[in-house]
């Protein structure tokens, strides 16, 4: 059984009296502990749906089961539930909260869960996930005090605070130097290998490469499924 | 999301921009302070009239000739003489009050007076005031004590002694430097015997007795003109106040079956005062009605900067959304920051209304701030937040999350 399985996915944006098919009939199936890269040219559709695998979008038709439910069909409540429990997201811009500091946005999530730990050991956990990705000394900041870099290494943290079994990633590279790309591939390599099963958005050749699989979209279609 | 978080992030949120927060509190801070202030001012107005009418005496039943429909203003209010009833053929006579005296079943005291103009004078100094023909029973039911010599005796009515007691304002005018006590003093050309001085009491629904004589009733037919077998005024003192309103309807059957007819008229000063009340109570309500329009302007202040913050702070809402935050989660972030705005407002609108009517209104007229004047603002200003805060937050809370991420 796959952990995601997208069927007949399609998106269609109405613009006046224009329609779009953002995406025109996607399908595939990803399985637990997979590591896979989704790659095309810009208005491919993969941001779209990147959104809709992620919950914060929903398909006009065609059916989605993450871990054996239909999440397609379900109210905006169950959809926030999910994305604060199963699925954890990275952005290109990072989007901390510039008000908090880093350990502050990384336990943000926490804010949101139904059955909360602890504030104790939430903040154990925070601290432990930042120290893991090597911003031992950097909790207390801000996020204008912090390199891209950084800021994405916090996002991620703040993606695993809640343990999901997914990771979403929409361009983590995109705005970051060849350095700071690399220190994010590595950190999701590592996160693969402990477990997680990895979906990251790229149109960046090596950094899809570093994928074991690589599914690319044109047109708001699948064009090629491929293993590294 | 719980309510301590919340908190946290309204608090935040708001010094985050103090300028902005600062200047949308204070439309509420001028709105509480003005409803406040105008209900300070409108139940000081009403307790200072309820105390001059209490300090005419409680439980009093004023009893005067003539029928009136307007028993509140009639015939030149509680003061007024019986010029209009006199007119009208009808009078009180001292028979009357003593046939109401050996009928009336509760307890009672009765005390009739009349009342003239009258020029005093001791040696060259000469003031006006006012003559008050009465019996020793004046000085209980109209709460006048004595603060030198001694009050009108039974003895000065029955002897038509000419001894009268002077006002505190006599006595300060025209003995200055000495106690009149036993001095003599010409009211009207005549001369009499000061026996004694009453205390200072201020004006009690019209009359002072700090400007007046009080003479012993039976004098001075011949010398002022004053006809006492028709009795201005009779003040009755229930013994026990709570029965005033039955002793009113004892004695108005009792004289109306002497009468023949209801030509008199009993203003019972607990009706009355119950009147006043109620109708203060309208006037203050109006005035805090008023003092709620510009409480409604700084509400529609609140409404505008939420909704600019909204806008402003589209993409955290997006990111809290993807982060796992729920719609009604979202909207209590709103609408705790929108209230902590107008509490803050209201409670810094009480500190103004407290100084402000300390300091300022009170050199102009009575004031009082009540409990349940504050309690009202702070009851209006979390209305005022929470009601002004929900559209603003329900457009937040609505937000799609993609959309709401890709706002720039």
């Amino acid at each position: 059984m796959n952990l995601i399985e997208f069927s007949d996915i399609r998106k269609v944006y109405t613009i006046g009296s224009i329609t779009i098919d953002a995406l025109a009939g996607v399908s595939f199936g990803i399985g637990e502990h997979e590591f896979v890269a989704i790659m095309g040219p810009s208005g491919s559709g993969k941001s779209t749906l990147m959104h809709i695998l992620g919950c914060l979008d929903t398909p006009t038709s065609g059916a989605y089961r993450l871990e054996d439910h239909d999440v397609s069909k379900l109210r905006s409540n169950d959809l926030a539930r999910i994305r604060n429990r199963d699925i954890g997201f990275v952005f290109q811009s990072y989007n901390l909260l510039s008000q908090l500091s880093a350990l502050e946005n990384v336990l943000l999530p926490c804010t949101y869960s139904t059955h909360a730990m602890s504030g104790r050991n939430e903040r154990a956990r925070a601290r432990e996930l930042l120290e893991r990705i090597g911003l031992k000394d950097r909790m207390s900041n801000r996020p204008v005090e912090m390199s891209g870099g950084e800021q994405q290494r916090v996002a991620i943290a703040r993606a695993l605070m809640m343990d999901p079994p997914v990771i979403l990633a929409d361009e983590p590279t995109g705005n970051l130097n060849s350095k700071g790309a690399r220190e994010i591939i590595d950190i999701m390599k590592e996160l693969h290998a402990g477990g997680k099963t990895i979906i990251y958005v790229t149109h960046d050749d090596t950094i899809g490469a570093q994928a074991e699989r690589v599914i690319r979209i044109q047109d708001g279609r699948v064009v090629a499924d491929d293993r590294n | 999301m719980d309510l301590r978080d919340s908190f946290r992030n309204a608090t935040r949120a708001i010094f985050a921009a103090k300028m902005r927060s600062f200047l949308t509190m204070l439309g509420i801070i001028i709105g509480i302070a003005a409803v406040v202030m105008l209900m300070a001012v409108g139940s000081g107005a009403k307790q200072s009239i309820l105390s001059r009418m209490q300090s005419s005496g409680s439980g009093n039943l004023y009893l005067t000739a003539g029928a009136r429909s307007n028993v509140l203003m009639g015939g030149g209010g509680l003061g007024g003489g019986n010029r209009e009833g006199a007119s009208a053929g009808a009078k009180i006579t001292a028979e009357d009050l003593t046939y109401i005296e050996a009928r009336v079943t509760y307890p009672i005291v009765v005390s009739p007076t009349n009342q003239t103009n009258i020029t005093i004078k001791n040696g060259d100094t000469t003031m006006s005031g006012t003559g008050i023909f009465a019996t020793p029973t004046y000085f209980e039911v109209e709460s006048v004590t004595i603060a030198d010599g001694r009050m009108i005796s039974d003895g000065d009515v029955d002897n038509r002694t000419r001894n009268v007691v002077i006002g505190n304002t006599v006595q300060t005018t025209l003995f200055p430097n000495e106690s009149a006590v036993g001095q003599p003093i010409r009211i009207n050309g005549t001369s009499y015997k000061v026996v004694g001085v009453a205390a200072a009491k201020g004006e009690s629904l019209g009359n002072s007795v700090d400007t007046a004589i009080v003479l012993p009733f039976s004098v001075g037919e011949k010398s002022f003109g004053v006809v006492h077998n028709v009795i201005q005024r009779t003040t009755i003192k229930c013994v026990d106040p709570t029965q005033s309103s039955a002793v009113t309807t004892e004695i108005t059957d009792i004289l109306t079956r002497k009468h023949k007819k209801v030509d008199f008229t009993i203003q019972d000063v607990a009706a009355l005062t119950d009147m006043v009340t109620s109708a203060m109570t309208i006037l203050t309500a109006l005035l805090a009605a008023i003092g709620g329009l510009s409480l409604l302007v700084g509400g529609i202040g609140i409404m505008n900067i939420m909704l600019v913050s909204v806008t402003e702070r589209t993409r955290e809402i997006g990111i809290r959304k993807a982060l796992g935050a729920r719609e009604r989660d979202i909207l209590v972030q709103f609408l705790i920051e929108s209230s902590l705005l107008s509490i803050a407002g209201g409670v810094l609108g009480i500190v103004v209304s407290v100084l402000g009517s300390d300091f300022i209104v009170s050199r102009f007229t009575t004031t009082e701030i009540t409990g349940s004047s504050i309690l009202l603002a702070v009851g209006f200003s979390i209305a005022v937040g929470v009601f002004f805060g929900v559209y603003p937050a329900r457009t937040a809370a609505r937000m799609k999350p993609v959309d709401a991420l890709r706002y720039e």
